[in-house]
Order: structure tokens, then sequence, then C-alpha cells
């Protein structure tokens, strides 16, 4: 996600490709001209794609088995130079037990996320379209707004919020008598992330869900509703079922996301002494980058969490093709 | 290749008050001019007008850069402004090992410069500068910027002796006394925990490593050594575990906080006065006044406490130096503004007014500095003081994975602080230790233990 | 030119401007639901909150942010405008500009090279297709920060870094944008339409400009929206490939003024007061093109 960056947890959530029109089989014809086109039409996309991220990823993984040998002291002109590593890097960032970890923190983080997100985009874009609700354009714009805020400022937002003496919060906790909670720097801190996390993502979620739903033809449910089915159970029984295959899409975005979790805890690191340089798996990815200067070990992490998700993205890959592009051969 | 023998090495180790040592001098093709001699004739065409282009997150560098633009219409010095220190390093970095893209002109922090110098990221200037300069600084300085040896990497621009802030009205209310040693310090801090249980003294920062190696500076520790052709590692030394438990201890006691500096509860704390001290150093008025405008006259700054009463050392926290980076093509002029910049009086007076900065030339600190900052005017002999701590700064040795270590303190300290024992406190430093070594060997370095 | 035996541009089937064919508005007689309008509007509080306070921060000078309670107001809000416009000469403003340079032109330029992309792949059966989509989609996979470094060394090796280029170009590759339209071709262009202009002997690139686009249009404004949203929000490649701070992003420029490294204090007004005035364009985007974020999603899923 070149674009995406730093808001990894909106996910890139697609429309619901729910079973499309059946025309008939396209380009039957075949001229000279049509033989050609298609590789006209998918040229830019594929040589862009090759230029800035085939390339680019294949030199990761080039970069991923080489390492930088020293000689003597290290300093000045020469005395660094690029050898093969093996599998050196592989090795030994795997059995870091700082990355296991942070592998495992970002399990559990998108276990407590993912379903909390779109339970609440699925409650909200729900009451969008339900009857006798009131209030829908002025939330549904509310709910959507932290979309146009980019991580790195939410983040910044969220801290204000939480941090003991400027946060409004503790503020009234304070007046209550019940202390001053210090979000940030206790176990709670994963639960402030996937806050900011979900705060961002939920209207994103929220609007596909929705769109999904009005794509429905309301004479499924108006039958419903003339038999005295109530809305909830309209809800549940008629709507939740059509919109599955769009919430079984969102899910799965969203838990790659929250797997590539950065921006985030990378803006809240400085304000609290509970987030380690290798909270999450990318961060440990900059921290070899950026900090410890050693971009070969760097580039082998990525080709493990790439492959990852790849792994967990091969199933979306199959659910997509069966679902949303059966009709077109 | 670049010969190396023990002897050469043995040979800098023996310059023992440097700052910072290393065991090389440069490479021959260095600075890749071609003239020899400190002085270079500005190019008077216009049509060869030199364009160089200036990293640097101090602010005010492009009205000083202005200055120098308008007296010398064919040396154009661009400035970009970079975020703080380590991300415009790491840019630096990237565009080194990608072979295109870096400035002609860094500003860089001491502590980085091993880094940089091991990554073949600053030019050699030492045949493009005039030799005099080299008297313009301090010694502590300019070895810095030399790593002990013949080269000179970079221009010594600032530095920054830390010393001890203190709310003057807040230590009056409470009849409190500026501590001279740590004991009377942790003596204070606990008074004035009692008498005002949201107070305190100061706080234990986890992420500030730059503030912890520089008490660590001050108890006489040296983390990074040369032993021959070797480097060494010293961070769990008796002196930093002095320091490490002794704040583990308060922290430990409650009586001084915990939580990190420049956030904005911090922020906070030091405008609604229940952040009565900060260790800091002498750049600290930017930051008060730019944080807690409306505490101007209410602070005071002294010396930094003593471990022993009757010494007088302290340490060093930021600072920096400008270089010119091996991507130059035009290293001499680049050295010609970049000296200009750091010793010249007009462009020390815009540093210390634009800037903030606390000059490294030691002309520059007399001529520019006759006034006390305007946030500390209820001090008249701030920079006269300023001046007699600055000649305290002990010696300190960085090697090249400062960053290793400095993120190594940020995740063992935050550990330590979150548990709030003394035994923490100590742990961290022996796995700042082991986490420092180890990456070092890792790397390839020749390493002794 | 004339193009008289091309079919007029329509797009059947696809539901009009306001809503899913035939539904009765949502807003309908009745009592209120009490419960599920509650739900809704904390929904929206919550949402609201941090922007409200950003709203009540920006108007505080510095002394105040951290003197007076979190959300009372002040009356600051042109003085920290003002600073904000004054820093280096106006930056901010510049770097407002290049974040809508990269958002527009980025955009755009993705629109098209997706549309086309999704179009070739939706609308015709080739060799290598099946692949060609999956190796493009699994593109979305691969995070940024794993990209930035790679994506440096290889253009600074033709000295693009630091240009705006650097940013721009590998902007326009969007897998998710050729996915999506991929989605909207495949169900808003017929067959039939596509066969009756080839036999009236129009060229396929004619077909696709002249046929194809309109028919997609509303969902490529979708794709446009969405990819202009991700690149104004952009922080990793920006932050990587720019050493320039005239050429800087919002999000680039704003991080800078926080993390002014310890020497220096962090302007934490301007930046409260720039994330402000980034955040008003996209609002105003939100607000006018609501109705693409609503119903051109559906595009692909209106066949049920």
């Amino acid at each position: 996600m070149t674009t995406t960056t730093d808001r990894p947890t909106d996910g890139a959530s697609p429309t619901v490709p729910s079973p499309a029109p059946t025309g008939g089989a396209p380009a039957r014809r075949r001229s000279r001209g049509t033989a050609a086109a298609p590789y006209a039409f998918v040229a830019p996309a594929a040589v862009l794609f090759v230029l800035f991220l085939a390339l680019p990823i294949l030199y990761a993984v080039y970069l991923s088995f080489r390492k930088v040998k020293v000689s003597g002291l290290g300093l000045g002109k020469g005395s660094h130079t690029e050898v093969w590593a093996g599998f050196e890097n592989y090795r030994s960032s795997l059995s870091d037990p700082d990355f296991v970890a942070s592998v495992v923190r970002v399990l559990v983080y998108g276990v407590i996320l993912v379903p909390t997100m779109l339970g609440l985009a699925l409650l909200f874009a729900l009451l969008l379209d339900a009857h006798r609700v009131r209030s829908k354009p002025f939330s549904r714009v509310s709910i959507f707004l932290p979309y146009a805020v980019p991580a790195v400022i939410s983040s910044l937002l969220w801290g204000f919020l939480y941090l003991p003496g400027v946060s409004p919060f503790t503020y009234v906790t304070e007046k209550l008598g019940w202390g001053s909670p210090d979000i940030l720097n206790s176990g709670w801190v994963l639960f402030a992330i996937a806050n900011i996390a979900l705060w961002g993502g939920v209207g994103f979620n929220m609007i596909v869900i929705y769109t999904a739903l009005k794509a429905i033809p309301s004479d499924l449910y108006e039958a419903a509703r003339l038999d005295g089915a109530t809305e909830r159970q309209i809800a549940w029984r008629i709507k939740v079922p059509i919109v599955m295959p769009s919430l079984i899409l969102t899910f799965l975005f969203s838990m790659i996301a929250t797997l590539q979790v950065f921006a985030e805890p990378m803006t809240l690191k400085p304000l609290t002494n509970t987030i380690a340089s290798t909270w999450s798996p990318l961060m440990t990815v900059y921290r070899n980058a950026f900090i410890r200067n050693d971009i070969y070990s760097a580039a082998a992490l990525s080709v493990v969490i790439a492959l990852a998700t790849l792994v967990l993205s091969f199933g979306f890959l199959r659910l997509v093709q069966r679902r949303a592009f059966a009709q077109e051969k | 290749m670049r010969p190396h023998t023990s002897v050469k090495a043995a040979a800098v180790v023996a310059a023992a008050s440097a700052l910072l040592l290393a065991g090389c001098s440069s490479d021959d093709s260095g600075s890749g001019s071609g003239s020899g001699s400190g002085a270079y004739t500005t190019p008077t065409d216009p049509a060869q007008k030199i364009e160089l282009t200036y990293w640097t997150w101090a602010p005010g560098m492009d009205k000083v850069a202005a200055v120098w633009n308008k007296e010398h219409p064919t040396i154009h010095v661009e400035v970009n402004k970079q975020d703080g220190g380590d991300p415009a390093v790491t840019k630096l970095l990237t565009a080194i090992k990608a072979g295109s893209g870096a400035p002609d002109i860094m500003q860089a922090e001491y502590q980085k410069i091993p880094t940089l110098v091991a990554s073949d990221a600053l030019a050699d200037i030492s045949k493009d500068i005039d030799p005099a300069t080299k008297s313009a600084f301090g010694d502590g300085s300019w070895n810095a910027v030399t790593l002990g040896s013949d080269a000179v990497y970079a221009v010594p621009q600032d530095s920054g002796p830390m010393e001890f802030y203190y709310r003057a009205d807040v230590f009056e209310k409470y009849g409190l006394t500026v501590p001279t040693t740590w004991d009377d310090y942790a003596k204070v801090a606990e008074e004035l925990h009692q008498k005002d249980p949201k107070a305190y003294l100061g706080t234990f920062s986890s992420t500030d490593a730059g503030w912890f190696t520089g008490l660590a500076q001050q108890a006489g520790a040296s983390w990074w050594g040369v032993d021959g052709d070797a480097w060494s590692v010293d961070i769990d030394s008796e002196a930093t575990q002095k320091v490490a438990t002794y704040w583990g201890k308060l922290v430990e006691e409650g009586v001084i906080d915990n939580k990190p500096m420049y956030t904005p509860a911090w922020n906070k704390a030091l405008n609604d006065g229940t952040q009565v001290g900060w260790i800091s150093a002498i750049w600290a008025p930017g930051v008060l006044s730019g944080n807690a405008p409306d505490t101007k006259g209410q602070w005071k700054m002294a010396k930094l406490p003593q471990w022993t009463a009757g010494d007088d050392a302290t340490g060093n926290w930021g600072g920096s130096a400008t270089a010119v980076t091996t991507q130059s093509k035009n290293p001499q002029y680049a050295a010609e503004f970049v000296t200009w910049l750091n010793t010249s009086s007009e462009a020390a007076d815009l540093l210390v007014s634009e800037g903030g900065l606390y000059p490294a030339a030691l002309a520059s600190q007399k001529s520019a500095l006759t006034s006390p900052p305007d946030f500390f005017s209820n001090q008249p002999d701030f920079y006269s003081l300023a001046a007699e701590i600055s000649g305290t700064v002990k010696p300190f040795t960085y090697g090249p994975n400062v960053d290793v270590a400095y993120s190594a303190y940020n995740d063992e300290f935050g550990k330590a602080t979150k548990a709030k024992t003394q035994q923490a406190f100590g742990d961290a430093v022996t796995s700042m230790q082991k986490t420092t070594l180890d990456n070092l060997k890792s790397s390839g370095y020749n390493v002794k233990e | 030119m004339t193009a008289t035996t091309l079919p007029a541009p329509t797009a059947p089937g696809r539901p009009g401007p306001d809503g899913a064919a035939g539904r009765p508005a949502g807003r309908t007689a009745g009592r209120t639901a009490w419960g599920g309008t509650t739900v809704l509007l904390l929904g929206a509080a919550y949402c609201l909150l941090p922007v409200v306070w950003v709203v009540i921060a920006s108007t505080k000078s510095a002394g105040e942010l951290f003197s007076t309670f979190t959300l009372a107001p002040s009356t600051h809000l042109w003085d920290n405008i003002t600073a904000l416009s004054d820093y280096r000469g106006g930056l901010f403003w510049r770097w407002m500009l290049n974040t809508a340079l990269y958002a527009g032109v980025g955009g755009v330029l993705s629109v098209l090279v997706s549309a086309m992309a999704g179009y070739g792949l939706a609308k015709y059966s080739f060799r290598g297709k099946t692949a060609t989509f999956n190796v493009i989609l699994a593109g979305v996979l691969m995070p940024a920060v794993v990209l930035a470094i790679p994506q440096y060394l290889l253009l600074a090796k033709v000295g693009m870094t630091n240009t705006y280029w650097a940013v721009l170009l590998p902007s326009i590759i969007s897998p998710y944008g050729i996915y999506l339209s991929r989605i909207y071709a495949a169900a808003a262009v017929p067959d039939d339409v596509i066969e009756a202009a080839r036999t009236d002997g129009a060229g396929e690139g004619r077909i696709f400009f002249r046929l194809a686009v309109p028919m997609m249009m509303p969902g490529l404004v979708t794709v446009f929206l969405f990819q202009f949203v991700a690149i104004w929000n952009n922080f990793m490649l920006p932050y990587i490939m720019l050493g320039n701070d005239k050429l800087f992003p919002l999000t680039v420029g704003l991080s800078g003024l926080l993390n002014q490294g310890a020497t220096q204090p962090a302007m934490y007004t301007s930046v409260i007061t720039g994330a402000l005035l980034s955040i008003i364009p996209l609002v105003a985007l939100f607000l006018t093109l609501q109705r693409f974020w609503q119903v051109d999603l559906a595009a692909g899923a209106v066949k049920a």
C-alpha cells in the first residue's frame, strides 16, 4: 500500500463484490486491434507497478541476503563492504524474542480492534439504514470525518486527550475524586492505540457496509415488515446476511492492516514509557533500518512480514475471485 | 583501503582528553579538492553561481544564510529545514547509501559524527579550511569534530553544557535551598514532594537518552573507547551504575516523577509550576520560553549538583557541528560557508539571536552573549556563570553505534521507569551494555571485550 | 470525431444519485427511534470529540494551551494562523499547495491508470490476466515502511529523489483503485454496448474513452476521492523521499514542527492550528461530494 501508508488500520476495504451482472462473454470477435487492446489498457498500470512496487520488493529481497562487513574501526571510506549473508538475517530476525513478542502483541491488538471496529461500523450502518432513526446526515458525516485526519495528526490529538494534566477526561475524574488514570503509562496502552485506530477506521467501514445495505432492493424486506417483523429482526435476519460478503472482506482487509500497525504507536512512543521501539513488527523494521542503520535485517524482516500477509491474503484473493469476477469469462 | 596500524591507533588513544576518539586519519581522497590551501577565491562570474544546500533543524538559519547570500552573490546557500536531529541523520544516511540526494552542508550532533564518518557521509575538510580555525574552539569541541585524528569532519557550531534550572519562586515559597550535591538534590526533592504532593523537583525521562548520557558523563563515564584497532563498550561501568541507581532510588521512593519530558503533560507541569526543577543544558531558556512563556522571570539557573561536594563537573546534552557531506560537488565553497557560519562574529550574533544557540566558538561566546537571555532577565550573571560551567565538561567518547545504545536506553529505561524499582534501573544499564556490544559485534566491527 | 454511430453514454441499471432505486428515504414518518438515534449520536460525539478539541485548542495561545482547562476556548485563533503563516515566509501555505498538487494530480493520474487497467481486466480475456490481477492486488499487502527504502534507493539511481516526481509517481499506482475500477467496469459497462460500438467500427480506445469512462464516471469519482485522501494523508513516502522542505506535504511539514529535537520547544500551537487548517479542505471535499461517498461505492454491488 504505497499511498495509504500512515493509516494502516483503515485498511483498504473494498465494496461488496456481490454477484455481478450476467453479461455475455466479451470480445468474442477478435481483430488485431482487440487482441492488443487489453495489454495496452493494462500497460501503464503494469509499468508503474513494476517500477514502484515490484522492483523495490525484489530489491528488498536481494538486500535481505546481504550484510555489511567492517574492517578495523570502521571509520572512513572503504571500511564498510557489502557481502553475502545467506540466511543469517532471517535467522537472527526470527530468533529475536522482541520480534516474536511484537507479533503476538499485534495479533492480540487485532483480535481486540477488528471485531470492535467492524461491530460498531455494522451497528452504525444499520442505524443509518433503519427507519425512524433521526440525525442521520449529521451522524454519517461526523463518524466518517476521522477518515480525513492523517494518523500522525490523530495520534497527536489523542495523545493530548490521554495525558493526565492536559486531558479533559482526567479533569473530570479528578473532580469526581477518582484520581487521574494515566492510560499511556499503564497496561492499557494497547487499548489506547487500538482506540485511535478504531476512531480513524470505523467511519470508513461504516460507509462500505452502509453502501452495501442501500443496494439491497427494499422489496426484499418490505414483505417482512408488512408481516410485522420488527426493525431489529429485519436487520439481523435479512440485512446482515446480505451484507455478509462485504463484512468478510472488510474483516480481512482490516486484519491485514492491523498487522501493519505503525503510525499510531510510533507517534505515541515519545509520550510514554510503555511503547518500546519493537512494539509492533513494522516498528522493528523501522528500528533496524533507521536507528540501527541495518537495512539488511530490516529487509529480511520485511520479507517475513510480507510472506505472512501473503499467506493471509491467499484466502482473501480466492474469496474475491470466486465472488466478484466469476461472471467475466 | 586505509592502512591500519595499532601504532597509529595507540597514538590516538594517547589523546585521552579527547571528547571523541577514533583511530585513523581520513582517506587521502577525502575532500577531493585540488588546491590544498585554506583560502579559495570566490567565483566572480555570475554565470558560475555555486548552489549549496544546507540541512539544518536550528531555527532562523535561513536568515543567517540570507546574510551570507547577500555578501556572496555567486555562492548561494539554500536552507532546507529538517526535523530535529535524528530524522535528518536518517535521511542523510539513506542518501549516502543511494549515492545521491544528500545536501552539501549538514548540521550534525556531536554524538552522531562517528556514525556519520563510519558511513562515509562526512567529507574531510582539513585541506579546505584555514588551519587557524582550530584555535577558535575549545579542545573538547574540536576533538569532537576531528575524532582525535588529523581529519576535520565538521566545524563546531554550538554546545550544550548541562545545568540545573529551578523555579526560584517555588523554592522561596517552600524555603528550599538550591542543591549543590546529588545528596542535597535527593533531600530537596523529598522535601518538596512532601510539602506539595503534586510537585516534583524533576523527572526521570526514559525518552531522552542524551540527557542521561550527559549525567553519566558528569559522573565520569565514557561509553565507548578505542583500544588498538578495536572498539570497546563501557556503558555498564561503575559511574553509569551510580547515576542509574541514584535515579532509580528517587523514582522508587516516588519523590521524582517518572514521566517522559517533552510531552504535552510535561509542558503543562512546566506551566503550572508542578515541575519545579529541570536538569537541562544551556539552551533551556529557548525551550522554557517556548513551552511556558508565562513563567518568565521565575526560573533561575545553577550549576549541576555534584557527586562530591566541592567538585566542578558537568556533562553535555545537545550541541552540534556543521559538516560538509561527501556528496558535495563544491566542498571548498561549502567549507568556506561552514567556517564563516561558525566563526565570524556577524554569524555568531545571528546564531544567538535567531537560533537561540550557545556558540561553540570561544570568541563568539564573549561577543554575542553580553546580556542574559530575555527569559532570564532576572539573572544578570547568566552567561558568565554559563561560561564558567562550560569549561568543566568532562571528556566522553562516542562510538559508531550511538543510536543503538540510545534506542536501547529508551526501551530498557522505559521498562525500568514503569517498574519503578532501583534494581530495574541498574539492570537497564546492563541490558544497554549488552545490546550495544552485541550490535557492534554483529555489525562486524572489531570489538574488544 | 462526431461519433454519431456510438450510442449515447448511459448508465443502465445504476441507481440515481439519491440512493437505491425506489427505496423510501430513511426519514419516514412515525415515531423517532430514540434508542437508535442516541447510539448514532454517541458515535458522532465520539468521532467529533478530538475534532472539537482541535478547534478549541487552536484558539489558545502557547501559554494557555497548557494552563487553561482543555475545553475552554480562547481568542487567539487569528494570532495562531498569522504566526503559522509567518513561519519561514509562509511555508505552511506552500505545504498546503504541495499537498493539493500531490493529491490532486496524483489522484487524477491514478484514476486514469486504474480505470484503464480495471476496464482492461474486466472487459477482455487475455493471457496472463488472472496472474496480472493477483500480482497487482498482492501489492496492497506490502507495507509502505517496507517499500520506502528500496523505493528511495532505486529512485536515487535515476536522480529523482527530492523532487515532486519522487512523491507523485509512486502515488499513481493503486492496487485498490484498480480493484475497484475492475468492479465498476464489470458492473457499469454492458458488454452488448461495447459489441455494438465495435460493430459500428469504433476503435478500442475510443470505446473506452467515449463509452466506458462516462459510464464508469461515478465510480471513478469514488476512486479519485479515496486516492486523494490516501495521498493527502500519506506520510512515509514523502518523509523518506524529500529533503527540501519547500516540497513537503502537510503531514511531513507538521511532523517537523512537532519534532524539533530536545533543544527547541515543540511548536504545539502551530501544529494544532496547522492540523485544523489541513483538515478543512478534506471536510469541504466530504461535504460537497457526499453523494459520491455513499452512492457510488454501491455501483459494484447494486446488481443483486
